[in-house]
């Protein structure tokens, strides 16, 4: 069905326990948000894992001890003309991956405000990752790594740097997919750590155990 | 089928995965099949889809008067697949199109709603299942006779090669084309539960949507394949002749045989039946579909029709798209058995299998008459089984069906408890007006509620229960859309004008649609570019347009709002088209390039009955509906018209203005977050309402003046920030009286008071869930 989602169960895994999570991607325009986690949502499989009509829509899963967690990842325009519509998006998220371009100081600045605004105005317990995109670029480098990971510590984000490029520097792709994979799968299980216990149906859950609760 | 999207949104890749462990139960698989076959196409891809010199006049003079169903694939300038010509032996059409639509992420025919991954898994499925074509896609035999896949097709094989198959003359070409070991053949299975491999279930193929029927097919074609290769071998065995041209040859003589086909064929492009250019095996088959069958090509004519689903004598089924025509490709591909050990048809739905019987058939087949003879028995009896089985699951075929008219029974029952409530819903509900302290809103909020109770009332009701019961394999999602769906027949279908007028008025009393509309006038002109599209990014044509503004017509005509999310995801879809239309491949189309496409598209399209619409949708959808793809597509349509109706040219663009921070409170108390809803969810919203009431000072303030007065200073972020949590904070005094209701609203908390992040709504969720999870 088209909510691209928690209907269909999993036949393969009964026992898994599934939960689902949105994840906003917000940053300035052309900072490579989407491409980022295509790469990402590309790169563990072949294809997409779930087929979606465009890439402002994605869904991946991520597969921890006993949980599989679907993130369905929304992205947003980075334009600032539209940044007024970003509340809508990120209502609900439970998780938040924001993208700068390490080339380019003026997105880390706006990185910046999109964190302030996202503790301030989404959900209290939003996991938040920073993303460092195009690290391929080294020679134009113009945001140190040391000076966004202590952002990034400071005020409690994960952080990462990324490359944007896949098809010049393949070897350092490769490396990069685990990369965030690995992400992907922390904020995973911290965003499961704060929202299973918590979470009363439907998202965090099968449909099998609430619904049928329900009925 | 009603399903709520096309195929293409579920997972294709899983599928594969998926399919082998199908399989397995199965029992009738040999695990390589299908990947085979895949595999091959991928690899002489170029040979069946040409690219660049290759138009349209040129494939249908190459399909000229080659058998039914063979094809070629054309590519647009830019590589992607565009359109898909198909021989159909028609008198007046030879060769039919059938357009494609390609993105990097689908590939589906733009009639059917079927999509696929890649090009070459859209044609492996078109070999097995109509679909929306009058006939299976025929790849040539020489192909599925390459049994492993280190047995690579020929790289530089061309489209005349293609259809021109190198001939045969190798001895062991019967060691090619028997059974590999380990395989099994195909085995009928028309239970729900082994995912029916080779007739499919019509009831299991609704239950579980479109991706199960790319599952099937693949595995399907694991079960066809064998015995296909297997039946060319006891066409080799009985007539060398025409077997032997049937099998392709996998020695080293190869690449100069398709060499040589090559440079004999090209006057085959013209007229194909005409020339016999490279093998016995072709002329066989060209003559067969060019002639009148004659008995020594009956058999091989047989094959050939069977395998295109174009069967006269076989099948008088009509030819009517459907998804689960790929039955017809298979089930006559079995080996037929022995007269003598036919079955009577019988009514047996567990499994009716001809595999046991298939052991014999070699033997038994001993000359080409016996065979044609025995195969006709066989469909004949086959067919005779199929339709008792037909009958026998005629009643559970469409179980939405079964349900919908269950639930206008009920509708319609005077003394019923739920034909009472309904009627007095629809009554109210066509008497509800827009007034002064109830706005639209609060009307569809109160439909939404109303339904809710409505689709218990029905869960309770024995009937319904116990025909859900019985659906009980079916996912409780689906369970869940479709008693939606049928309640929504009998609830919304009627009340639906009204509720637009409502919606109407709510918002041309309010001002907000004259302010869309002379908006969308300011910024109608506006290019892409001025709306910060991403450079390179193509819009919808006119043509497209046009077709965009009829799907918006039926979009507005569906009462459903899930038929409307249905149409709208289409919508979508077509922008995505038209964005990448002259993009280069591998660019990737996020966000940043496709709201501002989706704005363009909106600008040009009408904007009043659009907002009618997505507010329909936004407070009318179950919420589990409201997340996923549609859920998202929805907030950008949502997005871009707020955007249009509060663009204000001069201002500093990071400014919210009043009306801005209202809608935004306004969207903050929509029902989108309570997708985590169960049906049970009733409960919580009559105490939203209570709450909605509280936050009504929402209409109050005028829209001009005041959002002068509150205008921030350029780059004033922080203080734009401000400013919402202000307002907000009297959103956040409902939200407080929601919590116990699990919502999930983000909660604006005001930085002078940390401590409020202890009492948001997802720490309040840990008590109330209490009750959830016992």
């Amino acid at each position: 069905m088209s909510t691209g989602g928690n209907g269909r169960p999993n036949g393969s895994l009964p026992q898994t326990k599934i939960c689902q999570f949105k994840l906003v991607l917000l940053g300035d325009m052309a900072v490579g948000k989407s491409s980022l986690v295509l790469r990402f949502v590309k790169g563990q499989f072949d294809e997409f894992q779930e087929t979606t009509i465009g890439a402002a829509f994605l869904a991946q899963s991520v597969c921890l001890d006993d949980t599989t967690v679907k993130f369905e990842i929304w992205d947003t325009a980075g334009q600032e003309r539209y940044h007024s519509l970003a509340p809508m998006y990120y209502r609900g998220a439970q998780a938040a991956i924001v993208v700068f371009d390490i080339t380019k100081p003026e997105t880390f600045e706006r990185a910046k405000a999109w964190v302030k605004e996202l503790q301030r105005q989404a959900s209290p317990n939003i996991v938040i990752a920073l993303a460092g995109n195009k690290a391929d670029l080294a020679e134009k480098r113009l945001v140190e790594y040391e000076d966004a990971q202590t952002y990034a510590e400071d005020i409690g984000l994960l952080f990462m740097e990324t490359s944007a490029k896949t098809a010049m520097n393949r070897k350092r792709c490769q490396k990069q997919t685990p990369r965030i994979s690995h992400t992907l799968h922390e904020i995973g299980e911290l965003t499961s750590k704060i929202r299973i216990p918590s979470l009363p149906r439907g998202a965090a859950e099968t449909k099998s155990s609430a619904n049928r609760l329900a009925s | 089928m009603e399903s709520l999207e096309d195929g293409p949104d579920q997972g294709h890749a899983k599928c594969c995965v998926k399919s082998s462990r199908r399989m397995s139960n199965g029992d009738s698989a040999p695990a390589s099949g299908p990947f085979v076959l895949l595999l091959h196409l991928r690899a002489c891809q170029e040979a069946w889809a040409p690219g660049a010199p290759w138009t349209k006049d040129g494939a249908h003079a190459a399909l000229w008067g080659r058998p039914a169903g063979s094809f070629l694939v054309l590519r647009d300038s830019s590589a992607r697949p565009e359109l898909l010509c198909v021989c159909v032996e028609g008198a007046s059409e030879p060769v039919k199109d059938f357009p494609i639509r390609g993105s990097g992420t689908v590939v589906q025919l733009i009639d059917s709603h079927l999509g696929f991954p890649d090009l070459a898994q859209l044609v492996v499925f078109y070999t097995l299942s109509r679909d929306v074509l009058p006939v299976c896609l025929l790849v040539p035999a020489w192909m599925s006779s390459l049994a492993k896949p280190s047995e690579k097709p020929p790289p530089q094989l061309g489209p005349k090669s293609w259809l021109c198959p190198p001939s045969n003359t190798s001895s062991d070409s019967m060691s090619v084309s028997s059974v590999a070991p380990g395989v099994v053949m195909c085995t009928i299975q028309l239970t729900t539960a082994s995912g029916a491999l080779c007739i499919v279930n019509p009831l299991y193929v609704h239950e579980h949507g479109d991706d199960w029927l790319s599952q099937a097919s693949v595995s399907a074609q694991q079960g066809a394949h064998p015995d296909k290769r297997r039946f060319e071998r006891r066409l080799s065995k009985t007539r060398p002749w025409g077997g032997a041209g049937l099998v392709k040859n996998r020695g080293i003589s190869l690449d100069e045989e398709t060499l040589q086909s090559y440079s004999k064929g090209p006057a085959g492009a013209g007229v194909g039946a005409a020339v016999v250019t490279t093998s016995t095996g072709v002329v066989l088959r060209r003559s067969s579909s060019s002639s009148t069958s004659s008995t020594s090509s009956s058999s091989c004519d047989l094959f050939q029709r069977a395998s295109t689903g174009s069967s006269v004598f076989y099948s008088s089924a009509p030819q009517s798209p459907h998804r689960v025509s790929w039955v017809e490709s298979n089930m006559w591909m079995s080996p037929p058995p022995p007269p003598s050990l036919l079955h009577p048809p019988s009514l047996e739905l567990d499994s009716l299998s001809v595999s046991s019987m298939e052991e014999e058939t070699d033997s038994a087949c001993s000359s080409p008459a016996l065979s044609h003879h025995s195969r006709l028995l066989l469909a004949g009896k086959m067919k005779n089984r199929l339709s008792a089985v037909g009958n026998a699951l005629g009643g559970l075929v469409n179980p939405q069906k079964r349900l919908t008219n269950r639930v206008q029974e009920l509708s319609r029952s005077r003394s019923g408890g739920f034909g009472v409530a309904l009627r007095a819903f629809v009554e109210q509900t066509q008497r509800a007006v827009v007034a002064e302290a109830v706005t639209s809103t609060d009307i569809l909020q109160e439909v939404r509620t109303s339904l809710t109770g409505l689709r218990d009332m029905l869960m309770e009701h024995t009937d319904v229960s116990s025909l859900m019961d019985s659906m009980a394999d079916l996912p409780e999602a689906e369970l869940d859309v479709m008693l939606e769906t049928s309640l929504h027949k009998v609830a919304l279908k009627p009340v639906s004008s009204h509720l637009y007028s409502c919606i109407h008025s709510s918002h041309s009393s309010d001002g907000s649609f004259q302010k869309l509309q002379s908006n969308q006038h300011t910024l109608e002109g506006r290019s892409l570019e001025e709306l910060e599209g991403t450079s390179g990014t193509g819009v919808p044509d006119p043509v497209t347009m046009e077709k965009i503004q009829q799907r918006w017509v039926s979009m507005h005509g569906a009462y459903s709002p899930n038929t409307k999310v249905h149409i709208l995801l289409k919508v979508c879809k077509t922008i995505y088209h038209s964005m990448r239309a002259n993009a280069k491949p591998g660019v990737v189309f996020g966000a940043d390039d496709f709201l501002p496409c989706l704005t363009w598209v909106l600008l040009r399209s009408d904007v009043v009955t659009l907002q009618i619409d997505t507010d329909y949708m936004m407070e009318l959808l179950d919420p589990m509906q409201l997340q996923g793809e549609g859920g998202y597509y929805l907030t950008s349509v949502y997005s871009a018209l707020f955007y249009i109706s509060t663009f204000r040219p001069r201002l500093a663009v990071r400014q919210l203005s009043v009306e801005a921070q209202q809608s935004l409170s306004q969207w903050h108390r929509r029902r989108t977050l309570h997708c985590n809803q169960s049906r049970r969810g009733c409960h919580r919203r009559t105490i939203r309402r209570h709450a909605n009431t509280k936050t009504s000072p929402k209409d109050a303030p005028g829209p001009e003046g005041e959002s002068r007065d509150t205008q921030v200073p350029p780059g004033g972020s922080e203080e734009t920030l401000q400013v919402i949590t202000d307002h907000q904070s009297v959103v956040e005094v409902c939200m407080k009286e929601q919590s116990e209701n699990h919502t999930q609203e983000p909660q604006p908390r005001d930085n002078k008071s940390p401590g409020v992040r202890g009492s948001g709504p997802d720490a309040k969720t840990g008590p109330s869930q209490g009750g959830w999870a016992d």
